[in-house]
C-alpha cells in the first residue's frame, strides 16, 4: 500500500495529501510573518504606523531562545512532513514495493521492544530529547537528511511513539538500512492519523505550557504562540477535512477557476431580509426605477425596495443586489447593506463596487480585517498586474491584532502601489485614493486619510466610487473622517456640502447628528437625528403617491392603504435608534429616550423639536 | 439598574451597550452569534483601583458587575486604564492600536479579543464613511 501512489487513494480522502496543502498554506504564513518586513518600503508616508510592530518584531526577533524556539519548532514540523510528503511521493510513486521494502528493515527493531516503548508513551526525557532536536535542525532543516546520525538513537529513544513522520522520514532517508521484521509493518498502519495527531498535539501543547511558563505575561508573544496553536489548530483540521473539503472541489469544479468559496463560507450577517409587501413588487422595471428615484435623490427607502423587488424577481442581478446595499448604506441602514453587497459578492466575487462598497460597511462596523481581505481583493481585481493571490475571506476571523497590522500594512502598500502604476495617464485612480481612504481611515492615520478623500473629490476622474453625481459620498466620507480626528467643524461643513447635493442622503444627516454631540449640543443632534428616522417614514406619505404613481403605470389600481403601511417591518436603523437614545439619556431626558424604537411615534416628538 | 461607577467615568459606557443590546432582540442573538465569548473588562482608575464589568456574548446577551457572570468564566480579559477604556469607547483610538501600544493587557483568548470590537461600536458616537 502507498500513502500517496494508489487509486484507492484519491486526493480528496488521503489525509497526507491534504496535510501537504495544509502545510503549505501554513509555512506561508510564517514567511509574511517574517519577510513582510523586507518589503518595499515604498514611501515615507507610514512610517508611523510601522513603528509599533517593528518594534514587536525586535522583540520577537532578539528575545531569547525560548522564544526563537516557539514559532520555527511549528515550522520545522512542517518542513520536515512537507518534505517527506515529497519523498514519499517519489519514492511512493517509483517503487509500490515500498511496504515490503518497509517490512525489510531494521535488524534490531523487534516488536516486543517496540510495543513497550508504545505503552510508555511519552515522558518528559523523550520529550526533552525531542525539544533538543528540534532546537538543532532550525536553520539547517534543508540538511535534515544527512542527520542519520542521530536518528539512530531515536528508534531506541522511543521517538517512534511520538511522531510518525519522523519515523517515515528516517525510513525513506536510509533504503540502505537492512532488514525488518514483517510485524513492523502492522505497526505502522497502527500509529494511524488520529493516533498520531494526538500525539503530536499533546507535544505542542507541553511545549506551549512551557514557552507560556516562562513568559506568560506577555501579551505580545502570547499572540504569537497563538499562532502556533493555531496551525496546529490547521492541521487537526487537516485530517477531518474530507466531507467538507469535496465541496469545495465540487464548487471550484462548477465556477472553474474563479475563487468563490471564501464568500461562501458562512457570511457574517446572514442572508438578506426582504419587506413583506413591496409596492414594486409587480412593477416590470424596477431596477431602472430605484436608479431613477437614486438620481434624483428620492427617497432612499424606496429606492432600496425598488431593488428589492428587481432582485426577487430575478436573484441573480448581481447589479441590482449592488445597487441595494449602496442605497442601504447611504439611508444609514448598515446591516441590510453589508448583506446585499455580500449576496452580490457571492454570485460575482470580483464585482469591484460590491468590494469596496462592503470594505466601507465592514470599517463601519468594525469588522477591520474583513474590511482589508476586501480591500486586498479589491486591489487584486483591479490591478492584477501586482499579482495578489486571491485569498479566503473566511480565515480572516481568527487574526489577532499583530495579524490585522500586518494585514493593513501589506494591503496598503499593495495600494500605494497600484497609485503608482497610473494606468489612465498622468491621474491617480480616484477609486484607489477612496480605498486608501478608507485604509488609513481603519487604522486612524485621519489626517491621510483626509488628504486621499481630498484628492478623490478634487480629481477630475470618474471611478466606481465616484461617479457622476456621487461626490455626495465622497463628501460624506471626508466629514466622516474629519469628525473623528476631532475636527467636528470642518466636518460640518463637509456633511453640509454632502446634503446640498442629496438632501434625502441619511447617512450624512445622522453623521451631522453625531458631530453636534461630539460638539455638545445635543437638542440640535436630536433634531437631526429625528431628521434622519423621519426620512425613513416620509415614505410613507411619499411612498403612497409613488406607489400609486408606479401602479397606475402598471394595473391602473388603486394603492391599498395596508400596504404603505405595511412597509420596512425588517430592515431598521438600530444604529440611528442608538444613537437618539443616547443624546436624550445625556440630555437627562430618560421619558423620552424610552419612547425611542422602531414603533416610536415621531408626531409627539415635534412638539420639542422642530424638524 | 446602573452599571456605572462614579470612580470610573467611562463604565458608563456600560450602560450604552447593555441598553443597546437588551432594546432589540434580533440585535441581542446577533452580537452573541458573532462574539460567541464572555468578555470582562478590568479598568484602571488613577488611584490604582480596579473594577471589572462582564459582557456575556455567549448565552445570555448580558452586561453586568464582575469578571463573569455567577458560576461562569470570562474567555477573554482585557485589563486597561479607566482613561483608555474612555478613548477606545468614545472611538478615539482603537483596540489594536491601544494592544500594540501595550496599554490594552488580553489575558484568554486573544483572537477572540477582536471579536468585541462591532459591540463596543455599539456604545460609540461614531462617524460613518
Amino acid at each position: 500500500m502507498s500513502f500517496l501512489g494508489g487509486p484507492e487513494c484519491s486526493t480528496g480522502a488521503n489525509p497526507l495529501a491534504q496535510f501537504q496543502k495544509q502545510t503549505s498554506a501554513d509555512t506561508s504564513l510564517q514567511r509574511d510573518r517574517l519577510a513582510s518586513r523586507q518589503g518595499p518600503q515604498l514611501n515615507g508616508f507610514r512610517t508611523q504606523q510601522a513603528r509599533p510592530d517593528d518594534a514587536a518584531f525586535q522583540d520577537f526577533a532578539h528575545a531569547g531562545p525560548q522564544m526563537g524556539e516557539a514559532l520555527p519548532t511549528g515550522g520545522l514540523h512542517f518542513e520536515q512532513l512537507r518534505r517527506e510528503q515529497e519523498l514519499l511521493k517519489r519514492g511512493g510513486a517509483g517503487s509500490p514495493n515500498w511496504a515490503g521494502e518497509f517490512a525489510q528493515h531494521s535488524p534490531h527493531f523487534a516488536p516486543e521492544e517496540f510495543a513497550q516503548q508504545r505503552g510508555a508513551g511519552f515522558n518528559p526525557q523523550e520529550f526533552a530529547s525531542f525539544r533538543a532536536q528540534q532546537a538543532q535542525p532550525r536553520t539547517a532543516s534543508p540538511s535534515y537528511q544527512q542527520q542519520s546520525s542521530f536518528q539512530q538513537p531515536m528508534y531506541g529513544g522511543g521517538g517512534f511513539g511520538m511522531q510518525r513522520p519522523m519515523f517515515q522520514s528516517q525510513f525513506m532517508n536510509r533504503p540502505q538500512e537492512p532488514m525488518y521484521e514483517g510485524k513492523g509493518k502492522g505497526r505502522v498502519q497502527e500509529l494511524s492519523d488520529t493516533d498520531w495527531e494526538k500525539q503530536f498535539e499533546q507535544l505542542s501543547t507541553e511545549d506551549q505550557t512551557e514557552e507560556l511558563d516562562k513568559e506568560a505575561e506577555e501579551a505580545m508573544e502570547r499572540e504569537l504562540n497563538q499562532i502556533d496553536r493555531d496551525l496546529l489548530g490547521d492541521m487537526d483540521y487537516a485530517g477531518h477535512m474530507g466531507d467538507e473539503y469535496d465541496q469545495w472541489k465540487d464548487f471550484e469544479g462548477q465556477f472553474g477557476e474563479v475563487p468563490t468559496r471564501d464568500f461562501q463560507n458562512a457570511p457574517e450577517f446572514g442572508t438578506y431580509m426582504f419587506e413583506e409587501n413591496n409596492l414594486f413588487k409587480d412593477v416590470p422595471n424596477a431596477y431602472e426605477e430605484g436608479l431613477k428615484i437614486m438620481r434624483e435623490g428620492g427617497n432612499l427607502s424606496i429606492a432600496a425596495l425598488a431593488f428589492e423587488a428587481a432582485v426577487q424577481k430575478d436573484s441573480d442581478f448581481v447589479e441590482a443586489w449592488v445597487a441595494l446595499g449602496q442605497s442601504q448604506a447611504q439611508n444609514e441602514k448598515e446591516a441590510p447593506a453589508i448583506r446585499a453587497l455580500e449576496q452580490a459578492l457571492k454570485l460575482d466575487p470580483n464585482n469591484l463596487e460590491a468590494l469596496m462598497g462592503l470594505s466601507v460597511s465592514y470599517t463601519n462596523e468594525g469588522y477591520d480585517s474583513l474590511a482589508y481581505r476586501t480591500l486586498e481583493r479589491w486591489v487584486g481585481v483591479k490591478y492584477p498586474q501586482l499579482g495578489v493571490k486571491p485569498r479566503g475571506l473566511d480565515e480572516e476571523e481568527d487574526l489577532g491584532f499583530t495579524d490585522r497590522h500586518i494585514l493593513h500594512e501589506n494591503v496598503t502598500n499593495l495600494f500605494l502601489e497600484a497609485a503608482q502604476l497610473n494606468p489612465e495617464g498622468s491621474d491617480v485612480d480616484v477609486d484607489v485614493q477612496v480605498g486608501l481612504g478608507v485604509l488609513f481611515y481603519g487604522s486612524e492615520d485621519y489626517d491621510k486619510a483626509v488628504d486621499c478623500f481630498n484628492a478623490a473629490l478634487e480629481s477630475t476622474q470618474i471611478g466606481v466610487m465616484k461617479r457622476e453625481g456621487e461626490e455626495h459620498l465622497l463628501w460624506n466620507r471626508l466629514g466622516a473622517t474629519l469628525a473623528n480626528s476631532g475636527r467636528s467643524e470642518e466636518a460640518i461643513e463637509a456633511y453640509s456640502r454632502a446634503l446640498d447635493l442629496k438632501p434625502n442622503f441619511v447617512r450624512a444627516r445622522y453623521n451631522l447628528g453625531v458631530s453636534c454631540i461630539n460638539l455638545g449640543v445635543q437638542e440640535e443632534a436630536a433634531v437631526h437625528l429625528l431628521g434622519a428616522l423621519s426620512m425613513h417614514r416620509v415614505m410613507e406619505q411619499e411612498g403612497r403617491e409613488k406607489a400609486k404613481e408606479v401602479l397606475q403605470d402598471g394595473s391602473g389600481r388603486d394603492v391599498d392603504d395596508s400596504i404603505v403601511e405595511g412597509l420596512l417591518q425588517q430592515n431598521q436603523s438600530t444604529n440611528l435608534y442608538d444613537t437618539l437614545r443616547r443624546v436624550f439619556t445625556q440630555m437627562g431626558r430618560r421619558d423620552l429616550s424610552e419612547m425611542v424604537g422602531p414603533d416610536m411615534d415621531l408626531g409627539a416628538f415635534r412638539k420639542e423639536f422642530e424638524f | 439598574m446602573s452599571l456605572k461607577d462614579d470612580a470610573f467615568p467611562s463604565s458608563a459606557a456600560f450602560d450604552m451597550i447593555s441598553s443597546a443590546l437588551s432594546s432589540d432582540e434580533a440585535e441581542r442573538k446577533d452580537a452573541v452569534r458573532k462574539g460567541g465569548a464572555i468578555f470582562a473588562f478590568t479598568l484602571k482608575n488613577d488611584q490604582k483601583a480596579e473594577s471589572s464589568w462582564y459582557i456575556d456574548l455567549k448565552e445570555s446577551g448580558e452586561v453586568g458587575k464582575g469578571q463573569a457572570p455567577e458560576g461562569k468564566k470570562a474567555n477573554v480579559v482585557l485589563t486597561l486604564k479607566d482613561e483608555d477604556f474612555g478613548k477606545l469607547i468614545s472611538g478615539k483610538s482603537n483596540a489594536q492600536n491601544l494592544f500594540l501600544t501595550g496599554k490594552l493587557k488580553i489575558r484568554g483568548d486573544v483572537m477572540k479579543a477582536t471579536k468585541m470590537e462591532p459591540i463596543l461600536k455599539k456604545a460609540q458616537n461614531k462617524a460613518k464613511l
